[in-house]
């Protein structure tokens, strides 16, 4: 099995695909920091300002619609009155450089907002405002924050922070990467039958060798993302490791910096290998590489289309495939909410992986090695 | 009328084909013969200009050279190649392959026909080709070069997989088309098939081409019969030389042992061949030296 | 060299991929006009009793207000500019009553030119565009409901002016032919060009697997890629028809629209809108969408002669359609000459209504511009095949 992984790799190891996928996996990189300068210089700041004005917006429904007498108004109203000062103070906080004062308003504005949820007439004033599972993260963010003695930092570009968005990012394209990846695994074979219907090893074993090779590239691409964001340690600083971010995993937690690139490299191999032995049980039935990435994608997609699928089928793994999604808690604002853990991402994503290996074993014969 | 005028090729020191200057006339079928890997299809390559001669040039018709992309497409218009087996479209039909052919070279419609029914294949040609056996595939392909009509045609071991009797049709097609005008080089190794119908054969050898007869001539077999024993060993060509010693004996490659045939033919042959039943050698026949002989003596 | 061009295109409807693509085009062009499009819900809508509502509330403000010395300055400013405003709800009630939608047209028309001169230039701070403008997180909210009351009032008031008839699926922009332009303005050219990609990626590609079948035809390699490239132009040009079937099931819904009706186009020099019919504005978004083919069909048999591998081509095409997400902020374009990447021009409905000069301000991205650096970067990626492909010692196999 070893010199089937060698002979693989070797023969990889020069196929333009590989070298393709590591030049635009270092683009992406260099793209999505020049991004990140251009987007987040001032983003906390300008988010308030941006809050504030929705608020003031959801408040006009108010006088226009509602038609109600100034002193009289709905409980609804006072709360988003008070919003739109609390807005202004931890505007105000970050510009003037007062993070405790920035981190004590927000706790306070978390909690209306909280209450503002289960009060009359909150539809109308819905889309102005965040979401349920948005508010609660910030809430734990800013109250772990108070009692860690942590202060906000609006520092984007440092190692840490960098590969933090960097990861949030790949939530979405992990997957279609890899899919366009590997969606031509063993179709060569295929063209090539009386090359390998002969070799005194079973074809499921070839199958392995052939997607552990496959999977090794990855582990190289994963690596070029921490090699490629190198370089701005020296421009930007490490950043803190440490420094929270709120997920929902199950319950609304608090994480660090390096516990959330820890569950997204975790899922990210996960994915990886799902999604290689599909192709490769998909390039079998199918023998096409684009019909493969096709039904992968229109998989991916599925969830989106069909929001009634996550609830119907809690266990499809293709639920979990956008992990950034995931740690945010989007399940939960779906019109019919599915709790998501992390954690049984990861189980799902392994019982079907150990169910595809499975079918390769049992399945995987050389009758299937028909030319294509 | 095909020309090569010094063409030379060389791979990393060594020399394939060695300033190669040679004529190719219509109406003449060339067979090309030599072990694997000293240069036959490299000629053809050169020939079609799909690997580019170190030096040297190859002329059609007196005025085209591969100078441009533009007589490249005007050459290959005269001359084609016949296609490998392997790269056949499998979910398309034989009929069809024909037809991307026929309409390529822009030939005669009718000749689809005519080939089909010349080559016996009208029972499984509109099948998809992935269906078919070696044979089929290797019939079909030089079907497709018929069926594209060009002046020249080049094929590279054309009686691949084929049973005799499809051999003797393909043969009997190649005669016609030599008398239609066409010329014709076939690299193979079925020699005695060859000797039937080809016009000159070369035998390829250290990057040049030489011509059989022209073989004959330096070996110095010409117009010599010999008697040939088919299981010949080294203790016999021994035995032979001590009584004969003014024969010239030789043990091929393939176990046979040629005699020259005596010029003066004084009641030797009689000596020779009651010596050989007295060694137990019952087979051995006289007559001309073989092709195949000649391969194992030149290539030995 | 017809001969050639039947092969190619009957291997190219018969590819199993091109197959798949039309099919997955009819499943989303399917999906959107039966799951999606019903439940549109503009912003911009003919809302009775929103009209009404705000109508009453400001008439009873002005019916009571009093005014003399010791009145707050804001009362002063909301009792003198009322009136007017009032004046138009007045109007559009009344023609709802009367079902005339010519009259709401007009008034309404005159009702956003007025709000949105309010608004924007004299009300900054205390008034406020429609509210959904301001959802959580959105930075640009007072220019989104700027660029949409323009936009509207331009659009009601050749409503007034035209000839097409009217409805409240007109005014709402539900019609086929309205959804075409909304969907023009969003994801549609983008779905277009990643089917054009994918269409061509293996085009050149595929011959490797039958080289000695190929090798031979008496055609130059220029004009092979020619007849590949016309034939790719071709497959994407048909995706027309799987998403004409999701334009009729509209139709059946919603109504066909009127090829007369007014789309209404922003200029940066002028900060105002103008209309041009949705007859010429759809064949614009033809005209820019069929020079993206061109450019991508010419980039991509180029890359393919020099490359030689269907990944990098659909991550080089991936590349030149997505890299305007990579560079795009608001306002980019007063700064830096983005006229001049093809990819700015990815958006084609966006670039045709002026939306993205508006979001870059900048005067040059324009239909004009847009087919300009199309062409001259179709002509480059031609000329440079056309060299290779000349070359004495170029192979295509």
């Amino acid at each position: 099995m070893w010199k089937l992984l060698k002979n693989d790799f070797i023969i990889e190891k020069s196929n333009k695909k590989n070298i393709f996928a590591c030049i635009a996996i270092a683009l992406f990189v260099l793209g999505f920091f020049s991004y990140q300068k251009i987007e987040n210089s001032q983003e906390l700041i300008d988010q308030k300002a941006g809050e504030y004005q929705s608020v003031a917006s959801a408040l006009t429904k108010f006088q226009n619609v509602d038609a109600m007498d100034y002193g009289n108004g709905s409980d609804l109203y006072y709360n988003l009155l008070q919003q739109q000062r609390y807005v202004v103070n931890q505007s105000m906080a970050l510009k003037i450089g007062r993070p405790q004062l920035y981190l004590d308003t927000g706790i306070k504005l978390a909690e209306l907002r909280a209450s503002a949820f289960d009060l009359e007439g909150y539809e109308k004033v819905a889309t102005n405002l965040p979401s349920k599972t948005q508010n609660h993260l910030d809430a734990i963010l800013y109250q772990f924050m108070v009692k860690a003695g942590i202060l906000v930092s609006q520092d984007t570009l440092s190692f840490y922070p960098f590969l933090l968005s960097l990861f949030m990012m790949l939530g979405s394209f992990w997957f279609i990467f890899i899919s366009v990846f590997s969606c031509g695994i063993l179709i060569e074979e295929f063209r090539h039958t009386s090359l390998i219907k002969g070799y005194p090893v079973s074809f499921d074993k070839y199958v392995l060798a052939k997607s552990s090779s496959a999977m090794l590239f990855v582990l190289i691409f994963i690596a070029e993302l921490f090699i490629c964001s190198l370089p701005f340690i020296y421009f930007y600083g490490v950043g803190d490791p440490n420094y929270p971010i709120a997920i929902f995993d199950g319950s609304f937690k608090v994480a660090t910096t390096l516990e959330y690139i820890g569950i997204a490299l975790l899922y990210m191999v996960f994915i990886a290998i799902f999604t290689i032995l599909l192709s490769v049980i998909l390039n079998v039935l199918l023998k096409n590489m684009y019909l493969t990435l096709f039904v992968q994608l229109l998989l991916f997609i599925a969830p989106s289309l069909f929001p009634a699928l996550v609830s119907l089928i809690p266990f499809n793994p293709f639920n979990y495939m956008n992990f950034a999604n995931l740690l945010n808690g989007i399940s939960l604002e779906l019109a019919r909410p599915v709790e998501l853990e992390a954690v049984h991402g990861l189980i799902y994503f392994g019982i079907s992986i150990v169910l595809m290996l499975v079918v390769v074993k049992l399945f995987f014969t050389t009758g299937k090695l028909k030319r294509v | 009328m095909l020309e090569l005028k010094n063409i030379g090729v060389n791979f990393s020191g060594r020399d394939i084909l060695k300033e190669v200057s040679i004529t190719f006339h219509p109406g003449e079928i060339i067979g090309l013969v030599a072990p694997n890997g000293t240069g036959k299809s490299t000629l053809m390559n050169v020939i079609m200009n799909y690997l580019r001669p170190n030096s040297g040039k190859v002329l059609f018709n007196n005025e085209l050279e591969y100078t441009s992309k533009k007589n490249e497409v005007k050459i290959h218009q005269l001359v084609s190649m016949m296609p490998d087996q392997s790269d056949l479209y499998n979910h398309l039909s034989g009929k069809q392959h024909l037809k991307i052919y026929s309409s390529m070279w822009n030939s005669n419609p009718e000749l689809i026909e005519r080939t089909i029914e010349d080559l016996g294949m009208a029972s499984y040609v509109n099948k998809k080709t992935g269906t078919y056996s070696l044979g089929m595939r290797q019939r079909l392909c030089f079907a497709m070069q018929i069926v594209s009509d060009t002046q020249i045609m080049l094929m590279d071991e054309v009686m691949n997989g084929l049973d005799p009797t499809q051999v003797e049709i393909i043969s009997q097609i190649l005669v016609k088309k030599k008398a239609e005008g066409k010329t014709i080089i076939i690299a193979s190794h079925l020699l005695e098939n060859l000797e039937k119908y080809a016009n000159r054969i070369f035998f390829v050898k250290n990057g040049k081409l030489d011509l059989i007869e022209d073989i004959y001539k330096d070996l110095g077999i010409n117009g010599n019969l010999v008697i040939r024993v088919k299981e010949g060993t080294p203790e016999l060509k021994e035995k032979l030389s001590q009584d004969f010693p003014e024969l010239n004996i030789q043990l091929l490659s393939n176990s046979v042992t040629l005699i020259d045939f005596p010029k003066d033919d004084d009641g030797k042959l009689e000596r020779i061949s009651a010596f050989l039943s007295d060694h137990h050698e019952q087979e051995f026949s006289v007559g001309k030296m073989t092709l195949v002989d000649l391969y194992s003596k030149y290539y030995h | 060299m017809r001969a050639y061009f039947k092969f190619e295109l009957i291997h190219f409807m018969t590819n199993k991929k091109n197959i798949a693509i039309y099919v997955i085009l009819l499943f989303f062009a399917c999906f959107y006009a039966i799951k999606i499009a019903p439940s549109f819900d503009p912003i911009e809508k003919v809302d009775k009793d929103e009209i009404e509502a705000r109508f009453l509330t400001r008439e009873d403000f002005l019916n009571n207000v009093v005014l003399d010395e010791n009145t707050y300055p804001l009362t002063r400013f909301a009792a003198a500019i009322y009136p007017e405003w009032n004046e138009y709800d007045k109007q559009r009630l009344d023609a709802l009553e009367q079902n005339d939608m010519k009259k709401y047209a007009e008034s309404t028309f005159k009702w956003y030119e007025y709000s949105d001169s309010m608004i924007f230039r004299n009300g900054k701070g205390l008034l406020y565009y429609n509210p959904r403008y301001y959802t959580a997180g959105n930075l640009y909210a007072t220019e989104d409901g700027h660029y949409a009351y323009m936009y509207s009032a331009s659009r009601y008031k050749g409503y007034s002016e035209g000839n097409s008839d009217l409805s409240i699926n007109v005014f709402e922009e539900r019609t086929a032919l309205q959804t075409l332009q909304r969907m023009l303005h969003g994801y549609l050219p983008l779905i277009l060009l990643v089917s054009c990609i994918l269409f061509t990626s293996d085009i050149v590609l595929k011959d490797k697997r039958n080289p000695t079948l190929i090798k031979g035809f008496p055609l130059s390699i220029w004009r092979r890629l020619l007849v590949k490239g016309g034939v790719a132009l071709i497959g994407s040009i048909l995706t027309i028809i799987p998403l004409l079937v999701g334009f009729i099931i509209i139709a059946i819904q919603s109504g066909v629209g009127d090829f007369q009706l007014p789309v209404p186009i922003f200029s940066y020099e002028t900060r105002a809108f103008t209309s041009i019919s949705m007859g010429s504005y759809l064949f614009q978004n033809a005209l820019l969408i069929l020079f993206w083919f061109l450019l991508l069909i010419s980039m991509l048999l180029l890359v393919s002669i020099i490359l030689r591998n269907e990944f990098a081509n659909l991550v080089v095409g991936c590349i030149v359609v997505f890299a305007e997400f990579y560079y795009y902020v608001r306002g980019l374009g007063f700064v830096k000459d983005i006229q001049w990447y093809p990819s700015s021009y990815v958006q084609v409905g966006q670039i045709l209504s002026g939306y993205r000069e508006y979001l870059n301000n900048s005067t040059t991205l324009t239909l004009e511009y847009g087919l300009l650096v199309m062409s001259g970067y179709t002509v480059i990626c031609l000329l440079i095949t056309f060299i290779i492909c000349n070359q004495r010692w170029f192979k295509l196999l």
